[in-house]
C-alpha cells in the first residue's frame, strides 16, 4: 500500500466563474460572508472584440513543505500524512504568523471566534470517503481531486499526460495544485 | 484576499522588546567595564539594570492582548517549536524577562531591597525568605542575561525575516537591521534617563561613543539592504517600491534615515568630536544629548512600524 498524497489539478479553461464552489464550501464549513477558503482570480484584458476573460479557482495549495505549518509556534497548524494541512482550534492562539506566511493568502482570521481557518480539502468528508464539496458541486467539472501517488488514479492519469503549472514555486513551499496548460 | 494583520499593538511590541534588550546590553556591558569601582559606569549599569525589564514585560502584555484568544497564550510555553521564530523568540523572551528581574534585583541596593520586602502583603510573608544580597553576582547575571539580550534584539528581526512570501522582510539583514536598532534604542534611553538625572560627563561620553558605534553599523546595514534589494529578484525589488517612491517613502528616507539616524548620529559625532581631535572634553549639551536620543527613540519605533506595514504590503507576484 502506498501512502496517500491528496492533491487538486484545475482546468482553469472550463471555470464559468459561476462562484458554486465558493457557496458549496461556505456552506459545508460555514464560513462567515466577507471570508472565504476558495476564491477565483478573474482577468479581463484586451479590447473588444479582441479580448480575453479567464478564471482562476485558488485555495490552499497544501503545500508539501507548508509555511503556515513552519512558523506555527503551538503546533496547531499541522499537516496529515496524507498531505492534507489542517488547523487544530483548540491549539491555536489567533497569533496570525500563518497568514502572514503563506504566500497565497490563503487563510483568514476570524475575529468573532478568535482562530484562523483554511481550506481543509473538507477532511471530515475526505475521512468519510467522500470528495471536497468544491469538487463535488463544480457544473463544468473543473477541478480534478485524487491521490497523486495512486499510478492508477485519475491525477496521474491527467498529469502524466498534460503540462501543468504550479503557482510561485519560487516560494519554496511545494504547492500540490497543479493548473493544467493549453493543449 | 490580502490583509493586514499585524498593527500597531506589534509595533509596539517590537520597539519594547528591542529597547529592553538594548538597555539589558548596555547596562551588562557598564558592569563589565567597571573597574575600579568607577561611579560614571555604575550608574549606567545600575539605570539599564532598573530600566531593563519593564519595556518587554510591557510588549509582552501588548503581544498577548493582539491574540485572538489572548487567553489562551500560555499554549506559547507548552510547545518549543525551532523552526518557528515566534516559538523561539517566546522562549527567548521568558528568559529574558526572568534574568533581567533578577539583575535588577541584583542592583537594588540594601534600602530598596527593605523597601521592596515591607511591601509583600501578608499573605506572601513566606516570600521573605528570598530577601537575600545578590549584588556579588551582577557580573554572572550580565553574563547569562548578555547573550539572551542579544537574542531578543535579533529574533525581533528574524521573526519578520524568516517569513519567504515577503520579500520585503525575507533577507537576513532585517535581523541584523533589528538588532542594532534594538541597542541603539537602549543607549539612548538610557542617554534620556541620564540627562534627566544629570549625568557625568564621562557617563554621557561611554553612551555617545556606544550609540554612534551602532547607530553607524545600523545605517550601514541599511545601505546593503537597498542595494542587495535593487539587485535581487524581481519580487524584492517591487517590494522596495514601497520606499523608493511609495507609501512609506517619506517616513523611510526623511523621517526614519534623516531624523531618526542620521540626525541624532551627527549631534552625537559632533558632541564627543572634540575628544576624538584631541583629548580635551566632549561638549557636555545636556538638552542636545537628551534631544538626539529621542530621535534615536523615534527613529527606531519608526523602522518597526515602517517593516511591519510595509512588509505585510510585499508579496511575491
Amino acid at each position: 500500500m502506498h501512502q496517500k498524497r491528496f492533491a487538486l489539478v484545475i482546468d482553469s479553461r472550463k471555470c464559468i466563474n459561476c462562484k458554486a464552489c465558493v457557496v458549496a464550501c461556505r456552506a459545508e464549513n460555514n464560513v462567515p460572508l466577507g471570508k472565504s477558503r476558495n476564491w477565483i482570480n478573474e482577468e479581463h484584458r484586451g479590447v473588444w472584440p479582441k479580448l480575453l476573460a479567464s478564471f482562476e479557482p485558488e485555495q490552499c495549495h497544501h503545500c508539501a513543505d507548508p509555511a503556515c505549518v513552519r512558523v506555527c509556534p503551538t503546533g496547531a497548524s499541522w499537516q496529515r500524512p496524507d498531505g492534507v494541512v489542517v488547523i487544530n482550534e483548540s491549539d491555536c492562539i489567533g497569533c496570525r504568523y500563518c497568514v502572514i506566511a503563506c504566500p497565497y493568502d490563503a487563510l483568514f482570521f476570524r475575529e468573532d471566534r478568535g482562530i484562523v481557518e483554511k481550506c481543509d480539502l473538507c477532511a471530515r468528508r475526505l475521512d468519510r470517503g467522500e470528495i471536497p464539496a468544491c469538487v463535488e458541486t463544480c457544473p463544468s467539472k473543473v477541478r480534478v481531486f485524487g491521490d497523486i501517488n495512486d499510478p492508477d488514479g485519475k491525477l496521474r492519469e491527467v498529469l502524466d499526460r498534460r503540462q501543468y503549472r504550479v503557482k510561485k514555486p519560487e516560494a519554496g513551499t511545494g504547492p500540490h495544485i497543479y493548473y493544467l496548460l493549453r493543449g | 484576499m490580502k490583509t493586514i494583520e499585524w498593527r500597531f499593538l506589534i509595533v509596539n511590541y517590537l520597539f519594547l522588546g528591542g529597547l529592553s534588550a538594548g538597555l539589558f546590553f548596555v547596562s551588562a556591558l557598564a558592569t563589565y567595564l567597571q573597574e575600579r569601582d568607577s561611579f560614571a559606569d555604575s550608574r549606567i549599569a545600575r539605570y539599564g539594570a532598573l530600566l531593563a525589564p519593564w519595556p518587554a514585560m510591557l510588549g509582552s502584555f501588548l503581544l498577548i492582548f493582539d491574540l485572538g484568544r489572548w487567553y489562551r497564550f500560555y499554549k506559547l510555553l507548552l510547545h518549543f517549536r525551532w523552526v518557528s521564530p515566534m516559538s523561539i523568540g517566546t522562549w527567548l523572551l521568558s528568559a529574558f524577562v526572568l534574568v533581567s528581574l533578577l539583575y535588577l534585583y541584583a542592583w537594588l541596593n540594601p534600602q530598596q531591597r527593605d523597601w521592596l520586602f515591607s511591601k509583600l502583603p501578608k499573605c506572601l510573608s513566606s516570600l521573605r525568605a528570598l530577601h537575600c544580597d545578590l549584588s556579588g553576582s551582577r557580573r554572572l547575571l550580565a553574563a547569562i542575561g548578555f547573550p539572551i539580550s542579544i537574542g531578543v534584539g535579533i529574533y525581533t528581526g528574524v521573526l519578520l525575516g524568516a517569513v519567504q512570501s515577503r520579500p520585503f522582510w525575507n533577507t537576513n539583514l532585517v535581523a541584523q537591521l533589528f538588532l542594532f536598532s534594538a541597542l541603539s534604542t537602549g543607549c539612548a534611553a538610557l542617554i534620556v534617563a541620564l540627562s534627566w538625572s544629570r549625568g557625568e560627563i564621562e557617563e554621557i561620553r561611554l553612551l555617545y561613543t556606544l550609540d554612534i558605534c551602532f547607530l553607524t553599523l545600523e545605517f550601514f546595514i541599511v545601505l546593503p539592504y537597498i542595494i542587495h534589494g535593487k539587485l535581487s529578484v524581481q519580487a524584492v525589488q517591487d517590494s522596495l517600491k514601497l520606499i523608493l517612491g511609495g507609501p512609506f517613502t517619506l517616513l523611510f528616507w526623511l523621517f526614519f534615515l534623516g531624523f531618526g539616524l542620521l540626525v541624532p548620529l551627527g549631534i552625537e559625532v559632533r558632541e564627543i568630536m572634540p575628544s576624538l581631535l584631541s583629548k580635551t572634553l566632549i561638549h557636555c549639551n545636556r538638552p542636545l544629548a537628551a534631544i538626539a536620543a529621542m530621535l534615536v527613540l523615534i527613529g527606531g519605533f519608526l523602522l518597526r512600524y515602517i517593516f511591519v506595514y510595509a512588509g505585510q504590503m510585499s508579496a511575491i507576484k
